[in-house]
């Protein structure tokens, strides 16, 4: 993983809004540096996930801008995914191959060094080991998130972007997931969208949404 | 967005290899295009016999099949991403230049699968008279690579509108025509002995034409 204090992501003004009236987030300003946990909180349709998208660069803002800087180099919203690793319930794997498949066709894509062994790791760190030679379409919702993270976590990246990582896992999932991100941010960079008090529990920062967005009835 | 070169290489190659072990486990398109093919070839030499004197028929009858069965399957390549909601693991690991250019590389191979079936059945069922190889295989060539070039572009646009079927056989039909039509011309002019230069350039032409407009659209795909 890269050093951590050069690690900075931010946004400055940032706005974006779907359709003329839902607006996912408005006029946001932040800063943060590694190490560390950032708990993005806020209600539903505040602009949660919405904004960890946006940072990923799936998503171009309605206004203002992001930046993502490692090691000193700022890397452009189509250039981040070398740099972070993204968990979001959207997120969905080749139900015809095994967990191991999967991740070994990520780590080729990406341009690891050793593929089936990054993937092996991957899979070890969330304790999927076992059930590596699995076809994904036999596994469970929570293995399935299991297997999110350590798609997340293939490349080693030096930020993590985390959506609802606890859903869909039982106590035992929840624990692994606390456990690598206290591992993880205590190097690298982790924004952890939740609303879980757990969750938010493993932040020492907080960024609040309050954004009228999709899911706000008024 | 500037892209290295061998690590380019390496990720499209690694689409190529996933899209190969996919179709070969689910066979979700070469069952549905061999069985176009095997049952429009059956059935039209059932009802209209061996043609061994009528080029123009057997050309048109030859692209005809292969358009079709193409385009029964290739549209999969981006509309199974979209479906099964695995086109955002693709956009985190690569750019959508390298992920057309993988799908690019699978959708010839699956033509050339599908023509080695297909052509020889044609060229036994129909009793067609004797090919010249050089130039029946040239036109064949061209044709399958604009073919292929066409179907990424068409399906990497199409991919997330809702009515993709539609759209994809709409879209690609005007698109294909000179394909088909050039298609046709030399594969007719080969039998017949006559030159296929003009339409050997036609087709090279057009599909390094597709290929030149793929490769400026395809980094400006997907963007929300």
């Amino acid at each position: 993983m890269t050093e951590t204090a050069a690690v900075r992501v931010g946004g400055s003004k940032l706005t974006h809004r779907y359709g003329r009236r839902a607006t996912g987030v408005h006029d946001l300003d932040f800063e943060f540096d590694a190490p560390g946990a950032v708990a993005v909180t806020g209600p539903n349709g505040s602009g949660k996930t919405t904004l960890l998208r946006i940072l990923a660069g799936l998503l171009r803002p309605s206004a203002g801008e992001t930046n993502v800087s490692v090691a000193g180099r700022d890397h452009a919203p189509k250039q981040r995914r070398a740099v972070l690793g993204l968990v979001t319930p959207e997120l969905e794997f080749y139900e015809e191959f095994t967990a191991t498949e999967n991740l070994v066709f990520a780590a080729e894509a990406r341009g690891l060094a050793s593929p089936a062994r990054a993937a092996a790791t991957a899979l070890e760190r969330v304790g999927l080991a076992s059930r590596s030679a699995e076809r994904v379409a036999g596994f469970s919702s929570g293995m399935k998130q299991r297997l999110r993270l350590a798609f997340a976590l293939l490349h080693e990246p030096p930020i993590l972007l985390l959506d609802e990582p606890g859903s869909h896992l039982d106590e035992a999932g929840r624990e692994a997931v606390r456990d690598v991100v206290a591992r993880f941010a205590a190097r690298g960079l982790v924004l952890l969208a939740t609303n879980e008090p757990e969750e938010v529990q493993i932040a020492a920062r907080r960024l609040e949404l309050n954004g009228h967005g999709l899911g706000d009835p008024s | 967005m500037p892209l290295d070169a061998s690590s380019s290489t390496a990720t499209v190659w690694a689409i190529l290899r996933k899209e190969c072990r996919s179709e070969w486990r689910t066979r979700y398109g070469l069952n549905a295009a061999v069985l176009f093919a095997v049952t429009a070839l059956t059935a039209v030499t059932f009802a209209a016999g061996r043609m061994p004197d009528q080029p123009g028929m057997l050309a048109a009858l030859l692209w005809i099949t292969l358009l079709f069965a193409a385009l029964s399957s290739m549209s999969h390549a981006f509309v199974r991403e979209v479906e099964s909601r695995t086109l955002l693991l693709l956009r985190l690991v690569a750019s959508p230049t390298e992920i057309a250019l993988g799908k690019l590389l699978f959708n010839l191979v699956f033509l050339c699968v599908v023509e080695v079936i297909t052509v020889p059945l044609f060229l036994v069922l129909t009793g067609a008279p004797p090919v010249r190889w050089a130039p029946f295989l040239l036109i064949l060539g061209l044709g399958t690579l604009s073919l292929a070039a066409s179907s990424t572009l068409v399906g990497a646009v199409i991919a997330q509108t809702r009515s993709r079927g539609a759209l994809f056989a709409g879209v690609s039909l005007p698109l294909l025509l000179p394909v088909l039509a050039s298609g046709v011309a030399g594969t007719r002019a080969q039998w017949d002995g006559m030159p296929i230069d003009a339409d050997a350039r036609l087709l090279a032409a057009y599909a390094v034409a597709l290929f030149g407009v793929s490769l400026l659209l395809y980094d400006h795909l997907w963007e929300d």
